[in-house]
């Protein structure tokens, strides 16, 4: 459709369409804009900042360097990190090993695995009995619980199964013609042609752990354990300053006594999601350039 | 056909030639498939553990838990007990309001934001739209309930702001059991309705553009064109997605309505996720909340059995 064709009213309504997305856009982003704003704000002037503002008010890191500086929410960076970093790569190896497997159209008992594995979606006996099995193999109060807690994603099993069944057939008989084993026609052959479906998958693995809290909840009782999406929960959902900013950090620190508790609540939730902002860009971009979308749902 | 495969293939006939030997058959089969079963090995024990195990574990809803010695079988006695339970009908009846309300309020969202994204001519523009609304899918709840505080707060947050610029007196939407399932609602759009789009999109993008010229040169308008050529193209996806949704009916959403509730509301938006941990983590009454579970899990298996065999015949394409 050529500009010079459309009808004013048409210009009209290409107007409202734009400005409806754009509302939408900025509905989303501005919240988030102001917690960041407030977060970097000279923390007296925190009080009067407006619900809209997107620019700090004053400039001060007070509120970054008390987070920073509390042994509760640098555990929890630790505890996130680990957690989210082993649980990705176990995650991508078990997933990728098992979905080549899956994926060769001959294996015997292929079917059978197939209903296996569709089973345990349909089905979810619930909380509970999930609860009873990590307390029965002792895992409580272990990093393993929750990192082994969704080690192979069914959904994201299928959905590798299907990439992989993609790669041409020439290319996995010439590997195994120059005598490659299973694994290294995996690693040399597949890999490589479906590095976006892993590295998609791979990324939300990580999103996942990163904003899994409630097995960490459960499963670890000691609080020394507890990733960042534990700790935030604690403060800002269940309003419990005191055991956050601690009566002594209020005291050793000084200008904590200023400190409101929204710029902190501001600054914690930037904080927990500001991998997430990291990873973002790749997500976008694997995403745009795989042809994921149709077939993940996240 | 991959050349071991042929060669299995190859050997198979002779193999048939002498039936007596079935474990011949078994033993050509082993030596070409065993690394396969090496790499499927973890996989199938991961899955043994944390998910047939507690469907072995379930058969506490059964039984009435013991902290020492062995749990008594009870039959269906927890099950009986939580049907003639005011507080277990009230969780069923909030899990199936906020159902109802998601599929009417937030499923067309999603449905919209494609139609109207696939107007946008500028790329880099509907590129920019596109990452600002995909963003919160990837936030916790825990993130976004904090979000949700801080803009509803009625002291500072964003929305009493601009309730105020229009003469109205500040709200508190977090605390009113009047108002938070609507916050529910809105917190979903703003969540998840920006990604779910994308599968409309995913949709919209495959259409034939021979099937916009057709329509073009027979003159026809914008509306025109998403009614009679958008519409239809996006139709199976959107009848696939709408039986997902009551396929999944009883999962109204856990990490949402734990990080939303409070004291003041906790009773509207309570839903059968919710009362299972609090019934058995927090309360320790581990066999009823087993047997809430266990009741949501057997339902919601029907629905999304039911929701898969519907779509596959409606629509040739099923839930997996």
């Amino acid at each position: 459709m050529t500009s010079s064709r459309q009808t004013r009213f048409e210009r009209i309504e290409q107007a409202i369409i734009v400005s409806s997305l754009l509302l939408m856009a900025v509905v989303t982003l501005q919240p988030i804009l102001n917690l960041l704003a407030i977060s970097f704000s000279d923390p007296a002037r925190v009080p009067a900042m407006s619900g809209l503002a997107i620019t700090p008010s004053g400039f001060s890191l007070d509120v970054w360097t008390l987070l920073l500086n509390h042994p509760g929410v640098q555990r929890g960076i630790l505890n996130s990190l680990f957690i989210t970093l082993t649980g990705t790569v176990l995650n991508i190896v078990f997933t990728t090993l098992m979905a080549w497997a899956l994926s060769r159209p001959r294996l015997p008992g292929r079917r059978f695995l197939f209903v296996f594995v569709l089973i345990t979606i349909v089905f979810e006996p619930g909380l509970i009995p999930d609860y009873f099995v990590v307390r029965e193999l002792g895992l409580l109060n272990t990093y393993w619980a929750v990192i082994l807690y969704k080690l192979v994603n069914a959904w994201y099993l299928i959905i590798l199964v299907r990439f992989f069944e993609e790669v041409p057939n020439e290319l996995l008989e010439a590997a195994e013609l120059d005598g490659a084993n299973p694994f290294q026609t995996l690693w040399k052959v597949v890999l490589p042609l479906t590095r976006p479906a892993i590295a998609t998958i791979g990324l939300f693995y990580l999103v996942y752990h990163w904003n899994e809290f409630l097995r960490p909840m459960i499963y670890l009782t000691d609080s020394g354990m507890h990733p960042l999406q534990v700790v935030l929960r604690q403060f800002v959902v269940e309003g419990d300053k005191l055991s956050m900013v601690g009566i002594d950090a209020m005291s050793n620190y000084q200008a904590a006594g200023q400190i409101s508790i929204r710029a902190l609540n501001a600054g914690m939730i930037m904080l927990t999601i500001l991998p997430i902002l990291a990873v973002y860009p790749l997500i976008l971009k694997f995403f745009t350039k795989g042809t994921m979308s149709g077939a993940l749902k996240g | 056909m991959s050349l071991e495969e042929k060669r299995l293939t190859a050997a198979a006939p002779q193999i048939g030639n002498v039936p007596k030997i079935a474990g011949d058959r078994l033993r050509v089969q082993l030596r070409t498939w065993w690394p396969y079963y090496l790499m499927l090995l973890p996989g199938i024990v991961y899955f043994l553990i944390f998910h047939y195990f507690p469907i072995y574990q379930a058969r506490l809803a059964f039984e009435d838990f013991r902290i020492f010695g062995d749990n008594v079988w009870v039959g269906l006695k927890h099950f009986q007990t939580l049907l003639n339970s005011p507080s277990f009908y009230q969780v069923l009846v909030n899990t199936l309001i906020i159902s109802t309300m998601k599929m009417v309020f937030f499923f067309p969202v999603p449905i919209l934001l494609a139609l109207l994204l696939n107007e946008v001519r500028g790329s880099s523009l509907r590129r920019f739209i596109q990452s600002a609304i995909y963003l919160p899918h990837f936030l916790s709840w825990v993130v976004v309930a904090g979000i949700f505080i801080a803009a509803l707060s009625p002291s500072t947050g964003v929305v009493n702001e601009i309730r105020g610029w229009l003469g109205l007196a500040p709200h508190g939407f977090m605390t009113d059991s009047g108002s938070i399932r609507w916050v529910v609602v809105i917190s979903s759009i703003w969540q998840s309705a920006g990604w779910d789009s994308l599968l409309y999109f995913a949709a919209i993008m495959a259409i034939d553009p021979q099937l916009y010229d057709a329509a073009e040169m027979d003159g026809a308008n914008r509306w025109q064109k998403i009614l009679h050529v958008t519409l239809p193209g996006i139709a199976p996806t959107i009848a696939t997605l709408f039986i997902l949704n009551v396929g999944l009916f009883l999962n109204a959403g856990f990490d949402q309505m734990f990080n939303l509730a409070n004291d003041a509301v906790r009773d509207q938006i309570d839903i059968i996720d919710t009362y299972v941990y609090r019934l058995g983590l927090q309360s320790g009454q581990f066999s009823l909340a087993t047997a809430a579970g266990l009741f949501k899990g057997v339902i919601g298996m029907l629905l999304i059995v039911a929701a898969h065999k519907i779509s596959k015949r409606l629509t040739g394409k099923g839930v997996w």
